[in-house]
């Protein structure tokens, strides 16, 4: 259901994209997008597109370690990153240096995180990672019409000269990004979120870098598949559609489309009528969550707003003669945008 | 009496946020002096700011928590059958069940802290309004109005940071199967494996 959904897309979207100043030698076709080298019109005149599927491809093509800074909402993690690529398959290693131990690898959409403390290793597809570029031809036309972009400066980011890269919203639904982007190559090394008056909600940055570093693809391969003394668990989540549950958006928020739905446990294990539904939306570059469960007094509340660096989060209690719901909106979105999605919802039948 | 019957517990909380001065700060005094209810509701709006303010607090053990839980059910349960008379939240702490909160789920995890933007501004009204109908009921005024509070986010609001296993957990599974972004290869998805725990 979801895969014809991102076909349809897709096939809408490649007209789109085809179009553009030197995108003709850009894959038309989603099979194979790494068989063409990444478009290398002139920094100024990249549309959104050429810029993020150039940072896109860097990811795919080159190998790379580094020490990666996250900082938001006051608070900083940092991970030491390994990257190996081969055209075909690109395998990460993600070792956290800060909070919880863990190590997360993954293999193209596949991601394993192991937590040494508890020995427990996560394992999933993260349907998320696959869309690229199907997501930034389905969604360009939203990325264009929601965005602006343009280059404005050339700073050094971990000894590596990088193109600074303003995406400015048209509205205020939506953040703004500032992406330094190696000059040569096209790898994001930093990252910020801003807001409405330009302040920086989050960054992520790499304090050391090493491109084209000697990364060994087998032994991550290696890592990645050694579950031995670790309980292996992956989530349970089931497909679904917002009209099959009876829900629908009266009022679309401008530029998020629906893209997934799905069903999974609740928060304390128990399946069956407790559990949560989560329907999934993205303007292509940011994405919301929209969590409904069937409100307890007990275990939901009070109703708020919170943040976390970029991240907000909009809880409210919403009924109608269908009965009494929990809404919780998540997403790297401003507050207005949850409201508006909460404020949007209807029981559809 | 009837007129002035919300104004002490006003007062008390003015005077808890640090917000009086001459004579209203005098007088707000004299009424913790004089009254039983006054001084119980200073005590109680302490002891919430102080939870909720608190993070470390919270997660420290598992009465906290349940705290936390039950207040939470409590001050959802005043607003919605305004029952009068009822005891201030902590009081009523055996008869409830430890749900709502898991503790090892945070413990430890410092990066965790979620920024209350307008959660407790609503809180601390339905504090207050559950302490007005207190104080009217025995001032035997008329029903004060319980309708659901609606407060919007002051400006100059102090921050407040908490934690919130089951935010955290939302927030994990919208990095896990939301989080749909044409950043997500290129930056997403290491930023979140740097920042956020692993989903479950």
């Amino acid at each position: 259901m979801s895969l014809t959904f991102f076909s349809r897309l897709l096939l809408a979207g490649t007209v789109v994209v085809a179009a553009p100043f030197g995108l003709a030698q850009a894959p038309a076709a989603p099979a194979n997008p790494v068989a063409e080298a990444p478009v290398q019109g002139p920094a100024s005149q990249r549309s959104i597109s050429e810029w993020l599927l150039r940072m896109h491809e860097a990811s795919r093509r080159r190998a790379y370690r580094g020490t990666l800074v996250v900082s938001s909402g006051g608070n900083m993690a940092s991970s030491r990153i390994w990257h190996v690529c081969d055209g075909e398959q690109q395998i990460e290693r993600v070792e956290s240096l800060t909070g919880v131990p863990r190590s997360t690898f993954r293999r193209n959409d596949q991601v394993i995180t192991f937590s040494p403390q508890t020995k427990v290793a996560v394992a999933e597809q993260r349907e998320s990672l696959g869309l690229f570029p199907n997501l930034l031809q389905s969604t360009d036309n939203a990325i264009d019409q929601f965005y602006t972009v343009r280059q404005t400066g050339s700073e050094r980011v971990a000894g590596f000269e990088a193109d600074v890269v303003q995406i400015e919203p048209r509205d205020k639904l939506r953040f703004a990004y500032r992406v330094w982007s190696e000059k040569k190559t096209g790898l994001v090394v930093k990252l910020q979120t801003l807001d409405g008056q330009g302040r920086v909600l989050e960054e992520v940055a790499f304090s050391e870098l090493q491109l084209d570093a000697p990364v060994s693809m087998n032994k991550l391969a290696r890592m990645m598949a050694n579950t031995e003394g670790y309980k292996v668990e992956s989530p349970e989540l089931s497909k679904t559609s917002a009209a099959a549950e009876g829900w629908q958006l009266k009022q679309p928020v401008p530029g998020f489309k629906p893209m997934s739905c799905l069903r999974r446990p609740a928060a304390n294990g128990a399946a069956g009528a407790n559990s949560t539904l989560q329907w999934i939306f993205s303007d292509g570059l940011a994405s919301v969550s929209l969590f409904i469960e069937v409100y307890e007094r007990r275990r939901h509340g009070p109703e708020g707003l919170m943040a976390m660096g970029a991240t907000h989060t909009l809880a409210r209690r919403w009924s109608d003669k269908s009965g009494e719901w929990w809404l919780t909106a998540v997403g790297e979105v401003p507050a207005q945008t949850l409201q508006a999605f909460v404020q949007g919802l209807e029981r559809g039948k | 009496m009837t007129q002035q019957v919300s104004t002490p517990a006003e007062l008390v909380s003015a005077l808890a946020d640090g917000e009086l001065r001459g004579e209203a700060l005098v007088q707000a005094v004299q009424w913790l002096q004089e009254n039983d209810d006054a001084r119980a509701n200073w005590h109680a709006y302490h002891l919430v700011g102080d939870v909720l303010r608190s993070g470390e607090l919270a997660a420290l053990g598992t009465n906290d928590a349940a705290f936390v839980a039950r207040l939470r059910s409590r001050l959802q349960d005043e607003v919605q059958f305004g029952q009068p008379g009822s005891d201030l939240p902590a009081t009523d702490a055996r008869t409830e069940s430890l749900q709502g909160l898991s503790q090892h789920e945070v413990a430890n995890d410092a990066s965790f802290r979620w920024k209350l933007v307008a959660g407790f501004a609503s809180v601390a009204a339905v504090v207050v309004v559950g302490w007005q109908l207190v104080v009217g009921v025995n001032a035997s005024s008329g029903t004060p109005q319980l309708a659901r509070v609606e407060v919007l986010p002051t400006q100059e609001q102090a921050q407040v940071m908490i934690r919130d296993p089951r935010l955290d957990q939302l927030l994990a599974a919208h990095r896990q199967s939301g989080g749909i972004s044409a950043f997500q290869m290129p930056a997403g998805f290491l930023r979140n494996a740097t920042y956020d725990r692993p989903a479950r």
